[in-house]
């Protein structure tokens, strides 16, 4: 029993984390039609921005609260720079975020030496109940990862804002014949991912140090999350890294974690095989 | 603007980022270091060093570069070689094999260097030796710590092996942990290797292994090891997973009560480079076991003068560390000049046979000598233990470490 509620715990911290991650690049590319290369290093300036807050004294929460708006400042550059360039063409878009992505990576990991450096968490230790031990740290990023899928549900789904950017995926040439700029929508939503990964970054940089490859690590995830929830709605993307994090926190309990790390992969070809619109298809929310 | 200057703005933009992008890949990672006098009738002697000065173990790389342009100084400042200055070659490896293959080239064919030095992972080693010993015809030393078994002639190693980092620790850890072992292990050459070597050396100390398990590189969620950890109660962690797995691991090793309860944590990589992956009190305990440690400078007047001169020198992020090759290459550059002083020649030949049985004196943690006829290098190992983010040595070799490699 105990065994068991502390790998349900454990997969679903690890689920959160992917979810987490996945958010921002899921909502560039349902409502965007961008596929963001550069999704796993806005991940990587965030733990980083977290990681020279907490270097310079200040408190860590700090530089958690700072990174999204950080990281989102500077997507909204990017997008009005460089990939705004890239809307006509989606696969130049890929190599183009890619190069960026290269380029932010390759700049972190001078800043850093290349080394992997520690960041604690504002909130330490773990919960102890009877002989189980929770981490509080992963127990408060479940908690944080709910409130920002909720949050970014409502802003889709019951805003103005929402409204708007739904309506420049759907129709950009109604959608501007109505009045709205589609750009500006698109350099905010832009940052609005970039924002999120920056948060994603801040929180899980006391779970895994902070080192230049931090981001990489998520990207194949992120897309293999995308690809499986289905591109187009913003719950698709979202229902695919829960799935796909939750299935590679859960095989290595019954089988041999090299093999657990392919069967993942796997899985997904198969069911993208059988069902290529996704988990959730269609656009909206 | 009109669709086509559109597209020919984005042509042009990606034109040049092209080419931008193909100078900095190309324009860097070549360095010529000339001694302050080249006068010498003969010429100067070239030193090639190949090391990863760019990618994910970089840090370890530019250290050595660092620890070769130390030692090359010395030695010119000294007096040079047989009379003849040193030269320095570096060449970038990138941790990338194909890249390293053309630049190691470039040693071998355009510079004509004497010796190369470098090489910090085995797919690295294995990559660039024959470019350098066979179809250079050119001698070969690899600095790093790995899992043995290479016995190429002319390629001479001065690393630790896995018999140096086990003989000693292991039966430290049985006495200081306890007699259940887990090997948690990333999936590749070097944990396989040493594990298969641990095993044996822990059996024979009356421990056990309750489990031994193998996982990608890029792995860094271990929640089900943990698990197996906390329920098989183990009392000691012999860790070989790598970074980036290896902070996260220890972590909910610690999260999950580990270390509150007793257990011990070992890892033969550690140096002063991986204290900071994770926060002190998450490793409290972790014992290592190396040929040097910077806790030493207290101990060991020759160790603390060298890492002094290097701090000297190259203050900054690029340690000088055991775990890095270091150290390895600090040994390689100085046993090879011994070498060569007594052959009194460079010829390749003549140079292996004298290094087939070189010795120093001196050097980070103590005297080493090549054994005869092995390639390898026995050298003092120190264990050593992190308390508060540094380390204490806890158990010195009683004397120099048989390699029993080849």
């Amino acid at each position: 029993m105990e065994q068991v509620l502390s790998a349900l715990f454990e997969i679903a911290s690890f689920g959160a984390i992917v979810v987490l991650v996945v958010l921002g690049l899921g909502i560039i590319a349902s409502m965007m039609g961008i596929f963001n290369f550069a999704q796993g290093e806005f991940v990587l300036l965030g733990a980083y921005v977290t990681y020279v807050v907490h270097a310079a004294g200040l408190p860590v929460w700090l530089g958690m609260v700072a990174a999204p708006f950080a990281v989102g400042a500077l997507g909204f550059v990017l997008e009005r720079t460089v990939v705004r360039r890239f809307y006509a063409a989606p696969i130049v878009a890929m190599l183009g975020t890619y190069a960026l992505g290269l380029i932010i990576r390759e700049i972190v990991r001078g800043l850093i030496g290349g080394l992997y450096i520690s960041v604690p968490e504002p909130i330490g230790g773990s919960i102890n109940i009877g002989n189980m031990h929770f981490s509080t740290w992963r127990f408060m990023i479940i908690i944080i990862t709910a409130l920002v899928m909720v949050g970014s549900y409502l802003l889709l789904a019951k805003t103005r804002f929402g409204l708007k950017i739904r309506a420049s995926l759907e129709n950009p040439g109604l959608a501007r014949a109505s009045g709205i700029s589609t750009p500006a929508i698109y350099g905010a939503t832009f940052a609005f991912g970039a924002a999120l990964a920056g948060l994603a970054g801040a929180l899980v940089v006391p779970v895994f140090s902070l080192f230049a490859d931090l981001g990489i690590r998520f990207l194949i995830q992120g897309f293999v999350a995308v690809m499986v929830g289905g591109v187009g709605s913003f719950a698709g993307p979202v229902a695919g890294a829960g799935l796909i994090g939750v299935l590679s926190a859960a095989l290595p309990w019954v089988i041999a974690p090299v093999a657990a790390d392919i069967l993942v992969f796997v899985l997904a070809i198969v069911f993208v095989k059988f069902r290529p619109q996704g988990l959730i298809a269609g656009k909206g929310i | 603007m009109t669709h086509h200057d559109h597209l020919m703005s984005r042509r042009r933009f990606l034109g040049n980022f092209a080419f931008t992008a193909g100078a900095i890949a190309t324009g860097t990672g070549s360095w010529v270091i000339n001694a302050d006098w080249a006068n010498a009738a003969d010429g100067p002697i070239k030193v090639g060093i190949a090391t990863d000065l760019t990618g994910p173990i970089a840090y370890s790389g530019n250290s050595d570069a660092n620890v070769a342009r130390m030692v090359v100084k010395q030695i010119n400042d000294a007096g040079g070689i047989l009379g003849r200055p040193l030269q320095l070659f570096i060449e970038d490896t990138a941790s990338n094999e194909s890249v390293a293959v053309g630049n190691v080239r470039k040693l071998i064919q355009r510079d004509k260097v004497d010796v190369v030095v470098g090489g910090i992972t085995s797919s690295m080693r294995n990559a660039i030796k024959d470019v350098i010993v066979a179809r250079g015809k050119t001698l070969y030393i690899y600095p790093q710590l790995y899992e043995g078994k290479e016995c190429t002639a002319n390629l001479f190693c001065t690393g630790p092996t896995p018999a140096q980092q086990c003989d000693e620790l292991i039966p430290w850890l049985v006495k200081n942990g306890g007699k259940k072992f887990a090997l948690p292990s990333a999936n590749y050459v070097w944990p396989h290797v040493l594990n298969e070597y641990a095993r044996k050396v822990i059996e024979a100390n009356g421990g056990e292994v309750v489990f031994e398990e193998y996982y990608p590189l890029d792995q860094i969620d271990f929640s089900a090891t943990v698990n197996r950890v906390i329920s098989n109660k183990v009392d000691v962690v012999f860790n070989t997973i790598i970074p980036p797995g290896v902070g996260p691991f220890f972590k909910q090793l610690y999260e999950a009560g580990f270390l509150k309860n007793g257990g011990r944590l070992s890892c033969v990589y550690y140096d002063e480079n991986a204290l900071s992956i994770n926060q002190a009190n998450e490793i409290e305990g972790l014992a290592s076991c190396l040929d040097y440690f910077k806790a030493l400078d207290k101990s060991d007047p020759v160790s603390a003068k060298i890492q002094a001169e290097y701090d000297k020198m190259f203050p900054g992020t690029f340690q000088f560390t055991a775990g890095s090759a270091a150290t390895g290459t600090y040994r390689a550059l100085k046993l090879w000049e011994a070498a060569v002083k007594e052959a009194g020649k460079l010829d390749r030949v003549g140079v292996a046979a004298a290094l087939d049985h070189a010795k120093i004196a001196e050097g980070p943690g103590g005297p080493a000598e090549m054994v005869p006829g092995k390639r390898h290098c026995k050298m003092n190992m120190y264990t050593a233990v992190a308390k508060g983010g540094a380390y204490e040595i806890v158990a010195r070799s009683a004397g120099l470490v048989d390699p029993k490699e080849c």
